[in-house]
This record gives structure tokens, C-alpha cells and sequence, in this order.
């Protein structure tokens, strides 16, 4: 047996309510909102579970369902930790060690600033803060800016060029009825948006105005992933996972050795090796998009644009509704929802996309929005820092 | 009017730096092996993983490497925006964060990559003073 395809995504959910909730969520709760939704999708009783991986909450959720797994994986590496937790668990499947893993998922991003959430920063004493603490960065937008002023400067682009990320994935939520920025009736100022709403929005970090920027909400998903055998004997439709990798270049931004690259590089090389596929046979593109150059960045580093011209893809429409390679079909983080760490977003939508599970399409085609038998999923997490990458195959 | 800006918390590891900013030196730890300069400090050389460290004292010059201006901000730097951060690449090797001085943050078209800066210490209390990189020399050259 070949580790590509040795284990299938079987079903993908969300929390009941996600985006910015009226009452205030907790990230527990967020968690088991979905995992009971993913069991009662897929048939697969939550006592069947016999891995968990989830980004630092393994143990609690296992201990709160009641559960005795056989393994316990809790890597929190940022928003990607999700895409290198299906690696994980389509290694253990393979290994023989588990039958069936949950990962899951619960951030109230958007209900902590009601509940008092965490406080921000690190360890003020870690030689890496110290070096970095005095400086008044604050959060991602303002360590992410550096990277799009060094793309400007040695590509020629423009904050500009990268707006139309944010203007496509805009028309992608117009289509979305569960994305935050859908329409007027769900936001403010949701609906579609121009290049010129991105340049005037507020200035957060300069270059990166608002509209660059991902939302902050509430999210909580969680995926089944079970060996063949069982995949087959499910009453969902299996997705499978041929490819996986993951990769990293650093932790702190002050070890990010080029501004203009990641580690997606890496690992979407060795996904697309495992899975015997590269770029161009690529369908659909999910791309963390916690600002409008992490998409851009991240499709140039898998290959589906040449250096410095990722934004092309969206500023030419390829990436639009209708275009030949569809990217961020939900909305994405600028537009759909982002809780914070945006990884499980991308699988409970590539899992919807290729299951043929998701909203009817505007070209009419049932439960997706595309033709995409074949989708590559990236992960960003940290500062530009690690990546998690799939590839999947439609059954 | 006091320092009131978030400060770091030195470590054994990076004593030596803190004590050599208190008396206005920039010091870089340096591997005694391959004789690389890295930033922030190690316990073990990034490069070769020689454990043989020392600390040498550097020239405080560098040049931009990027940059950024920030509207939006946290504590003590709240009130300061805009300002400017930038990546600075260290004359003697690898590179360090910095506010910049010396710049314009409402003409940040006017700032280049590759401008020449220089190390200022700023005694945010009795024992740390933290550095800062002050524009010297405005084109890249």
C-alpha cells in the first residue's frame, strides 16, 4: 500500500454559529459544536475516534467527549497546524496505529474580546522576544507589511496589484451565504468590493490598509479522516488525501532569511511528489489568506505563478468566479470567516468543494462551485513562518 | 517623561548584550568555529551548532532590508503612531528589528531599502537601554 491516498477525508462540519455570534462563544464549545455535527454527518460515533489532533487542545476535548485515544497529537505551530495534522493522521492510518482521526477546531476570536480573552504577547525573557518586543509590533499585520515593502521592492509590484486578492475574494463571499462579508444583510460592509474600497479602507500597517487584512471571528470545524476500508462504508462521500507536507523557514520574523518566499516551497514540492501531481494539474486553490499577500505569495511558491507575479492570477480573473484556477471559493480569511488560525477553514472547504457537498454553484453545478476533481490546500502559520500542504483527489 | 514602552526581560543568554548597551557598546555574538555573526543570541551556533560563542563588539552600522509604517499599536507605542519598524541587515552578519529614527512615517516612499543606518541606545530605565537604528545616509548606495 502506497502512503498517497492510504486514508480519506469522510466528512467535514462547522460549529452551529460562526462569525461574530450574538451571544459569546467559548472555543470549547466552538470545538464541540463541530465534532458533533462531523459525527452525526459521516454516521462515525464520536467513541469510534481513536486519534485526536487539534492545535494545543487535545487532552481537554479528548477528556470532555470521553474518549480513550491511542493517539494524541496537539501540534500548535499557527494557522497551518490543521493541514500538518491530516499529515500526521494520514501517517498514523498508514502506520497501522489508528483507524480513524478527528481534528478539530474551536476559536472564538471574535467573542474573547467580550469573555476577556488571552493576553498578547510571549515570553518576555525568550532571546527571540527581547529582540523584537521593544519595537512596538503588534500582531500579524504589522510584521506581514515588511514582507509585501521587500515583494514592492524586488518585484516592482504594488499594494495595488495585491487589492485585487481582496476584490475576487470578495465576489467568491458574494456566493458564500455563510460568509461574514456575503451582503449587506450579513455585515455592514459586506458585498462586493473595488480596488479602490481596498486603498482607502484604513490604514492598519502601511502598506496593508483594512481591507488587506483577514477578519477576526469565531470559528469552530472539525474533519473525519478514516482508512479506506472504512471511507467506503460511510454514507459520505470520501475525499482523499494523495499528497501531504509540511515545512518551516523559522519562528520570529528576525530569522526570515527572504521576505518574498516560504516554506511552501518545500513542503508543496514534496505534496505534489507523494501525491505523483504538480501545478498544473491543480483544479482548485485553497490559500491561507491572512492578508491578501499571503495568498499571492503562497500560489508562487506552489508553482501556480511564476515569482513576483502570484497576483496576477486574481488581478486577470483566473482565480475569479469562472476562471481556470478558482482560489478561495468560500471567501477566504479576508472574507469568509477567520478566527485566528484559519487552517481548518481551508479543509472543511476543500473537503465541501470536492465532496460536492457545498452550495450549488453559479454555473449551475450541484453542491460546488467548480469542476475540481483535484484541489491544493496551503497553510501559513506564524509570521510567514510554517506551512502545511495537501493535496486532494475527488473520489 | 518616563519610558513607558514595553521592555525585555534579559536572560543569562543575553546578559552581556543588555550590559554592553548600558555602556553605550553593541555587542554581537559571534561563533568562535565558523566565526558567523547571528542575531538574536543562541545557545548554540545557528550555522555549524558550535557551542563556542563570544561576544564581539560590532560596528552598529547596517542597512535598511525592509520596512514598514505602523498605524496601529499597542501600550506605550500607541501614542507614537505612525512610526516607523524596519528589518535592519547588520554590517558584521544576519539581521535585527528596529524602530527607525531619521525618517518621515508620513512620506514612507521617501525611505529606501538599503539605506545606510547607525545604532543609538535610548536608556528606557536604569538597566536597559534599548537600541535603535537612526538613518545616516538616505539613498541606497
Amino acid at each position: 500500500m502506497n502512503l498517497s491516498k492510504a486514508a480519506a477525508i469522510v466528512g467535514a462540519a462547522e460549529a452551529v454559529e460562526i462569525g461574530y455570534p450574538e451571544e459569546p462563544r467559548t472555543s470549547l464549545q466552538l470545538h464541540i459544536e463541530a465534532i458533533k455535527a462531523v459525527s452525526e454527518q459521516t454516521g462515525i460515533p464520536i467513541s469510534a475516534i481513536d486519534g485526536i489532533f487539534s492545535a494545543g487542545w487535545s487532552s481537554e476535548l479528548a477528556e470532555h467527549l470521553g474518549i480513550h485515544p491511542r493517539y494524541i497529537d496537539t501540534t500548535s505551530v499557527g494557522g497551518c497546524s490543521f493541514e500538518m495534522h491530516v499529515h500526521h493522521a494520514l501517517l498514523a492510518i498508514f502506520a497501522g496505529v489508528i483507524d480513524v482521526a478527528l481534528v478539530s477546531h474551536g476559536q472564538n476570536g471574535w467573542s474573547a474580546r467580550r469573555l476577556g480573552g488571552a493576553s498578547r504577547g510571549g515570553d518576555a525573557s525568550a532571546p527571540g522576544t527581547q529582540m523584537s518586543m521593544p519595537y512596538g509590533f503588534s500582531g500579524a499585520p504589522s510584521n506581514y507589511s515588511h514582507a509585501m515593502v521587500r515583494h514592492n521592492h524586488r518585484f516592482g509590484t504594488t499594494p495595488e496589484d495585491f487589492a485585487h486578492v481582496a476584490v475576487v475574494t470578495r465576489q467568491w463571499a458574494t456566493l458564500n451565504p455563510r460568509a461574514v462579508m456575503h451582503s449587506k444583510e450579513t455585515h455592514e460592509f459586506g458585498g462586493p468590493i473595488t480596488v479602490d474600497d481596498v486603498n482607502n479602507s484604513r490604514m492598519i500597517s502601511w502598506p496593508l490598509t483594512l481591507l488587506h487584512c483577514c477578519l477576526v471571528t469565531d470559528h469552530g470545524g472539525a474533519v473525519l479522516i478514516a482508512r479506506p476500508e472504512i471511507a467506503r462504508s460511510l454514507r459520505t462521500t470520501p475525499v482523499w488525501i494523495a499528497g501531504a507536507a509540511e515545512n518551516m523557514s523559522h519562528a520570529n520574523m528576525l530569522e526570515m532569511e527572504d521576505f518574498t518566499a516560504t516554506s511552501a516551497f518545500a513542503s508543496g514540492r514534496a505534496a505534489y511528489k507523494m501525491a505523483g501531481l504538480g501545478p498544473d494539474d491543480m483544479e482548485l486553490a485553497l490559500l491561507y489568506d491572512s492578508f491578501t499577500l499571503t495568498a499571492a505569495m503562497t500560489a508562487e511558491m506552489l508553482g501556480l505563478a511564476p515569482r513576483g507575479e502570484g497576483y496576477k492570477l486574481w488581478k486577470d480573473g483566473h482565480a475569479a468566479p469562472g476562471g481556470r484556477l478558482p482560489i478561495n471559493t468560500n471567501g477566504g480569511g479576508l472574507s469568509f470567516n477567520h478566527s485566528g488560525m484559519y487552517g481548518m477553514h481551508l479543509l472543511v472547504e476543500a473537503y465541501r468543494q470536492l465532496s460536492g457537498t457545498a452550495e450549488d454553484g453559479v454555473n449551475g453545478i450541484e453542491g460546488k462551485q467548480t469542476n475540481a476533481m483535484t484541489c491544493i490546500v496551503n497553510g501559513t502559520g506564524g509570521s510567514l513562518s510554517t506551512t502545511g500542504t495537501l493535496v486532494l483527489v475527488a473520489d | 517623561m518616563a519610558y513607558n514602552k514595553p521592555l525585555p526581560k534579559p536572560s543569562p543568554l543575553t546578559q552581556p548584550f543588555w550590559d554592553g548597551a548600558k555602556a553605550g557598546k553593541f555587542l554581537l555574538p559571534r561563533c568562535e568555529d565558523c566565526n558567523r555573526v547571528h542575531w538574536y543570541p543562541r545557545h548554540i551556533c545557528p550555522f555549524c551548532h558550535s557551542m563556542s560563542i563570544q561576544w564581539i563588539e560590532a560596528s552598529g552600522e547596517g542597512r535598511i532590508h525592509t520596512y514598514a509604517v505602523q498605524f496601529r499599536a499597542f501600550g506605550g507605542w500607541a501614542e507614537d503612531t505612525p512610526f516607523v519598524t524596519a528589518y535592519i541587515d547588520l554590517a558584521e552578519g544576519d539581521r535585527m528589528a528596529t524602530v527607525l529614527r531619521g525618517v518621515d512615517a508620513s512620506r514612507p516612499e521617501s525611505i529606501s531599502i538599503g539605506a545606510k543606518v547607525k545604532v543609538e541606545f535610548e536608556a528606557a530605565s536604569d538597566d536597559i537601554h534599548i537600541p535603535f537604528f537612526r538613518v545616516v545616509e538616505e539613498s541606497a548606495s
